[in-house]
């Protein structure tokens, strides 16, 4: 997505309790959920490729509640990799001995749960941006990693994610090297990272790349830093798929 | 009244020293032996299997069920007190000529250890065996032949040797993949025009297809009617299916999108007369 959108034209993250019915307006995707019955309702989503995704959801109460959130984006087109590749539209340069923090953009994509029984179950995944949701492989072909690719703006603060589209991360860098080095891109494994909402807005867990020897070689670590913040933890959606059309 | 009958079978002797009873005690050995290999390799099967791969686990649930099977069998012919040097001598004779009858069952048997030990494919992974003509997924290598499920759904048996003679492609070793196509444009068009709609359309509507490495164009000849290029993209290899079969489809469809000709094969013709 180019154009960042306005925040205002879209529903916000959070839990929903359904009486009767619902819509949700998300960026070129809609929800839609509808009582078929007194204890059965029909979740339908229509999303920029024409792509119509329904279910029937039988509850237990008279009324249903779903909690709409950011979650990794490792499930669409399909899951197949669990690490994710940031390419910086402007490299950051670090001198000899040197640190750094900013704040990059990583795509999202939406989770909908089914809140019943205290459980969140996973009801539905998609992108609202699934042009740019795409693979690409760091390293060689018979022995690199298969990543998530997007490129990745440096924005100034956790505020600045675009609704819906992607979060914001914090990135610590530090040059532990005797030269200096631009960054260019970071490749990390994000399972671990957890993702936190706030209104429409995202912000995932903080990582930490460092520029180091080691023995012979200069690599760049990058480990995974948990957050402190008021911000709503949003469930896990990964999921091992059973065969037989269940998912 | 038992010990009398079993005095009784002691008594009847079969061939060179083997009475009845030895028969008998021999016959409960190798049942207990035939038992104890089913109950350790299902124990097996169930605890220690799961941790380790799914050929490896297969062969030493063989390995345990024929070695408790041939050591039931050494007990057996030692406590009946069996001979077998004279079966040895026999056996020689008789064994060249078995020899030269099961040349292919035994070939078949060292090539499927031989298969066993390099592991050149691991149950599961798609493989291809050009010379054989077959592409499909490994299933199981056996004592004697493997099976292989090709894509169309079927089974086939190849016999062990076929395999470990053949030069086999191994499709899912690697992450990725790459497919190709080729499409030619009429002489009069822009070839960077062309490769740029292409790029785009890949790019809009093939969500496998990999960022990086980029999709590469190769300006593959000048041919009779046309430009060739040939289209090659990188993406993951469980999804060949969703790349390779449509990537024709969406190469065509940029160029007709954006009025790029496609020619049809023509030919020239100069009038001498004129």
């Amino acid at each position: 997505m180019s154009t960042e959108t306005s925040e205002s034209e879209f529903s916000n993250y959070g839990l929903y309790t359904v009486i009767d019915n619902l819509e949700l307006f998300l960026p070129h995707t809609e929800i839609k959920i509808e009582r078929m019955g007194p204890n059965v309702f029909s979740y339908v989503r229509n999303d920029s490729e024409s792509d119509l995704v329904k279910k029937i959801i039988p509850v237990k109460s008279d009324q249903l509640t779903i909690e709409i959130s950011p979650i990794r984006p490792l499930n669409y087109p399909a899951k197949r990799t669990s690490y994710v590749y940031l390419e910086l539209e402007t490299p950051v340069f670090l001198s000899e001995n040197s640190a750094a923090t900013i704040f990059a953009r990583c795509p999202i994509e939406i989770g909908v749960f089914l809140i019943h029984d205290g459980h969140k179950d996973s009801l539905d995944c998609f992108t609202c941006d699934p042009t740019n949701s795409r693979f690409a492989l760091y390293g060689v072909p018979d022995s690199g990693t298969l990543c998530k690719y997007a490129p990745s703006e440096i924005v100034e603060s956790y505020e600045d994610s675009i609704p819906f589209v992607n979060a914001v991360l914090e990135i610590n860098l530090q040059n532990q090297l005797d030269d200096g080095r631009s960054i260019s891109k970071i490749i990390f494994p994000i399972s671990d990272n957890s993702v936190y909402y706030k209104n429409s807005k995202a912000i995932i867990d903080s990582i930490e790349a460092v520029l180091k020897k080691k023995l012979t070689l200069q690599i760049f670590d990058v480990s995974k830093k948990s957050i402190q913040t008021d911000w709503t933890l949003s469930p896990s959606y990964e999921r091992e798929l059973i065969d037989m059309g269940v998912d | 009244m038992v010990l009398d009958f079993l005095q009784s079978l002691s008594e009847i002797e079969l061939v060179g020293g083997l009475t009845l009873l030895s028969l008998l005690i021999g016959g409960i050995i190798m049942a207990v032996g035939i038992i104890l290999a089913k109950t350790v390799r299902l124990l097996f099967t169930k605890y220690y299997a799961p941790k380790l791969s799914q050929d490896t686990a297969k062969n030493f649930g063989k390995l345990i069920y024929f070695g408790i099977i041939i050591i039931s069998f050494l007990v057996f012919t030692s406590s009946t007190g069996v001979d077998l040097s004279g079966l040895l001598v026999a056996g020689g004779i008789f064994g060249i000529v078995i020899g030269f009858a099961t040349q292919s069952v035994v070939s078949n048997l060292i090539s499927g250890v031989f298969l066993m030990v390099e592991k050149p494919a691991r149950q599961g992974d798609s493989i291809e065996l050009p010379s054989l003509n077959i592409s499909g997924t490994l299933l199981d290598i056996g004592t004697f032949s493997v099976r292989i499920r090709l894509f169309d759904g079927t089974i086939v048996r190849v016999p062990n040797e076929s395999i470990f003679t053949s030069t086999i492609r191994s499709l899912t070793s690697t992450q990725v993949r790459r497919s190709e196509c080729l499409v030619g444009i009429a002489y009069k068009e822009d070839i960077d025009a062309a490769i740029s709609v292409i790029k785009k359309e890949i790019r809009k509507t093939m969500s496998f297809v990999l960022t990086l490495p980029k999709p590469e164009f190769r300006i593959k000849e000048l041919a009779d009617s046309g430009v060739n290029i040939e289209v090659l993209v990188w993406h993951p290899r469980e999804d060949w299916g969703e790349v390779s079969p449509k990537l024709l489809k969406v190469v065509k469809k940029a160029l007709d999108d954006n009025g790029i000709e496609i020619p049809f094969p023509q030919r020239v013709i100069w009038d001498a007369k004129k």
